[in-house]
């Protein structure tokens, strides 16, 4: 391990040290860091030049002018931290992805009256490196609280894995309004997502209805064994089908209806892919699950341990994918 | 590269008005095809900014380079390596760097070198007028940057413009503490400031049209302020400059041989001699002089003046010289002795040197000086006879003489007669010195135009004066002034006076003309004085009178009172600005016994028994009684006294509040001291 790296994580953990999980914070000098900017630097550099300039040909205004760079710089600071200054970020709900989509994570900016903060750029952050590589800068959200009083914002970051979702670290930051110093603070909002696992594709037809054993019965339309109905003749339909006593009789071209009735309650079992990783099983039935919650009929999931009984429906479809996401979590 | 990075395009604007502000002060001395380069980069932006041309592309970046490289090669040559042609490249950078900037990053180049440029501005000129100018073009650069960290929603020019505004009124405090308490620090290399502007003021060398020329200049000299007294008559001002000893028939010049004015050598000699030669007479005057550039060393003073500022030498002649060209304004402190006189015995090499005149021409005038010489019994009576002699003849004080012909000295004493003071000094010193009383001549200044507001004097170029200084037995040099034998009014009342009809006396001036209205010339004198003020108490702000204020307010400075005062001074204004940006929120007003129950209840915590949330102070303490039963009394007692202040009845009794809540207090002591073994197991 390189001196650099090992002081990298004495500062990492220092700073976990000082960061407590809380669903609203207000940020406060406890929490802003401030630091000068690369471009803080510059102008320092800047002043440093004048300033020996001033020396040098002893022009009175040019120490004044160097004087006044300094003084700006020292506001720069100022302004910077305030602009950071007792914003109140609160975590909302959000809602729940798929294992390696982006989870954007609702946050509620609050101001206090007579405030404004401009200028905000909020990230997700591991460490405490003050430097955002190219990544990072592409999911930065931007928000300025100057006319209203609140901003709903999203903050973006890929769900990596299944399960309950721990959000990393919240990182505000702003150079605003001169840019000589970035201010910044890392928060913790206790930010949870739900993640459902990656659905996997594949031929479904292979893996229909492992365990059946129900008296409940449903259709399952355009079969060939029991009549079931007529319906108008569309051409094209074949012409075996054609109830031609009806013709007959005067009543138009209509055509017999026949269906299949098969045991319609589908039970998605864990020992349907056998062979198959935790992971990959999960997947797969995530897929199942999202293929029959389309066709509306009844499904229910067998995990070891877990037994939903089908059922149908929007909040069905959720109860199944949360089982799926938190299997194994404890 | 990412859009975050990219220059937002209202602040796009705001750099380039900068660029062009700052530029503009150096255009003035800039060779014109710099600054038409300037405004073809600033053009090639704006066409970048509304699309219709792309940034430039790579040759085009060699290109402008290698053209960089060569310009600067040509430009030491021409100006040398110093300021001008530092100044030049510092434009030509910065122009360059304007149409290649995309980033923010390149963008605080460009911001930072416009407060390079602003400096540059400030070493050519710290007028008020500058200052002004540079503080509009901080605050636009300001600007700028809050334009930059802005995001494209809040763009509003206004509000940046406010804010701009804001930001600089709040830098004032500290930028004026820092500027009178930071330590100034002596030159740490010389620089000469090389301008390629023209030598001004009285010269070392005097031939008829020289002062003349000056004559018909109203640019300002020195400002001259006396610091004890009223400031002598105006027909006392003669503000001595250079001594003029060596006369070829034509023109007089200052004492060749030695290199011109090393002056610091000079004066080391010099200063053994100072007492012998002088008997010093009269009420020592002191008065300060700022004094324009004139890219020349010498500087002036009246009568016999002895300098009192550093850096500054005296010659054998008594003339004063500044340490190196006088590149801008200075100031200097002299002590003047209005009836002393000088070289009571004189050196037979300076009789010499003084008595010198050419060999041949100017027969009769030599001629004529003798026998006026033979004529009288003194060389004084000599030389109210020469003064008489131009006062009873008509002769004329005017700028715009005829031409002299071969025999100058002649030619003006007996056919021409009109002439300037160069003239009359010339011809005056020619007659004393042929008739063998030792002279030279004297160059400068006379008069002055005092200034009401400020109570100081105002010496113009058209001031500028000769005369004559006769060595005379017993007396030392005494001044004598042909002019004034001619034009007693030029003397008593000014040049303006005396030359009012003359054309061509400051007839290039449109200012002149109307100066001659009252409310201008109170305008006029109102805002030189503002200009002096200002030259005195900022531009002039250096080592010296830093020391003087400190140990007039402190007494005896040391380094670490100094620093200890910069530090106290500095983080009071930062504090006090502080204050104004950043707001403190007012606390949560608590009742001081929930405060204390809060304590309480932190305490515990410390233990592992955290108060939950919404947890009343009943079941709280029959949760903490169940897990540490050894503080069952404690916790009692004080949740009952908490339960009973709490839901007191408001009316009741504050004494009886005040014995519960002294109760709490202890209580909560109590706990500490029960807590503390218990904490102390725990780790």
């Amino acid at each position: 391990m390189t001196l650099r790296q090992r002081w990298n994580q004495r500062i990492d953990q220092w700073m976990r040290s000082r960061i407590h999980p809380a669903d609203s914070v207000t940020l406060k000098q406890r929490t802003i860091y401030i630091l000068p900017s690369r471009q803080g630097l510059m102008f320092i550099f800047a002043i440093g030049l004048v300033f020996i300039a001033a020396i040098n040909y002893a022009v009175s205004l040019a120490f004044g002018l160097a004087f006044l760079m300094i003084s700006l710089f020292v506001l720069g600071i100022l302004y910077t931290f305030n602009n950071l200054n007792q914003l109140t970020l609160s975590a909302l709900p959000n809602q729940a992805v798929f294992c390696g989509d982006e989870i954007g994570f609702n946050v509620l900016l609050t101001r206090k009256p007579k405030r404004s903060h401009e200028s905000l750029e909020i990230c997700f952050q591991q460490g405490w490196r003050t430097g955002l590589n190219g990544k990072e800068a592409e999911a930065l959200s931007h928000a300025d609280l100057v006319e209203q009083d609140q901003e709903q914002i999203r903050v973006f970051t890929t769900a990596t894995r299944r399960g309950n979702f721990k959000a990393p670290y919240l990182r505000v930051s702003s150079t605003f309004p001169l840019g000589l110093a970035r201010a910044w603070s890392i928060v913790d909002l206790n930010l949870h997502c739900l993640v459902y696992p990656r659905p996997i594709k594949f031929r479904m037809d292979e893996f229909n209805s492992g365990s059946g054993g129900s008296d409940d019965t449903a259709i399952s339309k355009e079969g060939s064994e029991d009549f079931y109905g007529l319906r108008d003749y569309v051409p094209g339909d074949p012409l075996r089908q054609v109830a031609w006593k009806n013709v007959a009789r005067g009543q138009g071209m209509q055509v017999k209806q026949f269906v299949d009735y098969v045991d319609s309650k589908i039970w998605l079992d864990w020992d349907m892919f056998y062979g198959f990783s935790t992971e990959e099983r999960l997947s797969r039935l995530c897929y199942c699950v999202l293929q029959l919650d389309k066709r509306n009929n009844p499904y229910g999931l067998k995990l070891p341990g877990v037994e939903i009984p089908p059922g149908a429906g929007p909040e069905h479809r959720a109860r199944l994918l949360k089982a799926l996401a938190l299997f194994g979590a404890n | 590269m990412d859009i975050n990075y990219q220059i937002p395009r209202a602040a796009l604007l705001w750099i380039l008005v900068s660029v062009v502000l700052v530029i503009i002060p150096q255009s003035i001395r800039m060779p014109f095809w710099l600054s038409a380069v300037a405004l073809l980069c600033v053009g090639w932006r704006l066409l970048i900014f509304s699309g219709r041309l792309d940034y430039p592309g790579k040759a085009m970046r060699v290109a402008v380079v290698v053209f960089t490289l060569i310009i600067s090669v040509s430009q030491m040559r021409n100006l040398g390596v110093g300021l001008e042609s530092a100044s030049s490249l510092l434009t030509l950078g910065f122009v360059f760097k304007l149409i290649e900037m995309r980033y923010k990053r390149d963008i605080y180049v460009v911001i930072c070198l416009s407060f390079l440029m602003c400096m540059v501005a400030f070493l050519y000129s710290q007028s008020v007028l500058v200052t002004i100018y540079i503080a509009f073009c901080v605050m636009v650069i300001i600007g700028a940057m809050i334009a930059l960290n802005r995001s494209t929603l809040q763009a509003d020019h206004r509000s940046t413009w406010r804010m701009a505004m804001r930001i600089a009124a709040q830098a004032v405090p500290l930028t004026i503490v820092l500027f009178l308490v930071f330590p100034r620090i002596a030159p740490l290399w010389a620089v000469p400031v090389q301008t390629s502007a023209g030598r001004t003021g009285v010269s070392d060398e005097m031939s008829p049209g020289d002062l003349s020329a000056l004559g018909r200049s109203n640019e300002l000299a020195f400002r001259v302020q006396f610091e004890n007294g009223p400031p002598p008559l105006h027909e006392d001002l003669y503000w001595r400059g250079l001594v003029l000893e060596n006369f070829d028939g034509e023109t007089w010049t200052r004492r060749r041989g030695r290199s011109a004015y090393s002056g610091a050598a000079e004066y080391a000699n010099f200063q053994f001699t100072w007492r012998d030669r002088v008997r010093l007479g009269g009420e020592p005057l002191t008065y300060n002089v700022i004094q324009e550039p004139t890219q020349q060393p010498w500087i002036y003073g009246l009568h016999l003046a002895e300098p009192l500022s550093r850096n500054i030498y005296q010659s054998r002649n008594f003339e004063a010289f500044n340490n190196g060209l006088i590149a801008k304004r200075i100031s200097y402190d002299m002590q003047s002795y209005m009836s002393s006189q000088t070289d009571l015995i004189l050196l037979d090499s300076a009789r010499r040197r003084n008595l010198d005149v050419p060999q041949q021409g100017n027969e009769r005038s030599r001629e004529f000086a003798q026998q006026l010489r033979s004529s009288v019994n003194s060389d004084r009576d000599y030389v109210n006879a020469v003064l008489s002699h131009f006062q009873q003849n008509p002769f004329y004080y005017t700028l715009n003489p005829e031409l002299l012909g071969d025999n100058r000295i002649d030619d003006f004493l007996f056919n021409t007669r009109q002439g300037f003071c160069e003239h009359y000094a010339s011809t005056f010193g020619f007659l004393m010195r042929a008739a063998g009383v030792p002279t030279r001549v004297v160059v400068g200044y006379q008069g002055a135009e005092y200034n009401r507001f400020e109570d100081y004097m105002m010496v113009y170029q058209y001031n500028a004066h000769a005369w004559n200084e006769v060595w005379l037995e017993g007396e030392g040099w005494v001044r004598f002034d042909p002019t004034a034998a001619v034009s007693p009014t030029r003397i008593r009342l000014g040049v303006e006076a005396a030359l009012q009809d003359d054309p061509g006396f400051l007839d290039e001036s449109l200012l002149a003309a109307v100066g001659r209205f009252n409310w201008v010339n109170t305008l006029r004198l109102r805002l030189d004085a503002i200009e002096y003020e200002w030259n005195r108490r900022v531009v002039n702000y250096d080592e010296e009178v830093q020391f003087e204020l400190f140990e007039r307010l402190f007494g005896e400075v040391t380094q670490q009172k100094a620093m200890l005062l910069l530090i106290a001074l500095a983080s009071i204004v930062i504090l006090g600005v502080g204050m104004t940006i950043i707001r403190i929120e007012p606390r949560g007003q608590q009742d001081p016994v929930v405060r204390l129950y809060n304590r309480i209840s932190d305490e515990l915590a410390k233990v592992g028994l955290e108060r939950r949330k919404g947890e009343g102070p009943l079941s709280y303490r029959d949760r903490v009684v169940a897990s540490k039963p050894e503080l069952a009394t404690v916790m009692a007692e004080l949740t009952d006294l908490y339960v009973q202040i709490s839901y007191r009845n408001q009316a009741a009794d504050s004494g009886v509040d005040r014995q519960q809540f002294a109760a709490l207090q202890s209580c909560f002591r109590q706990l500490k001291s029960v807590l503390s073994p218990l904490r102390q197991r725990l780790s």
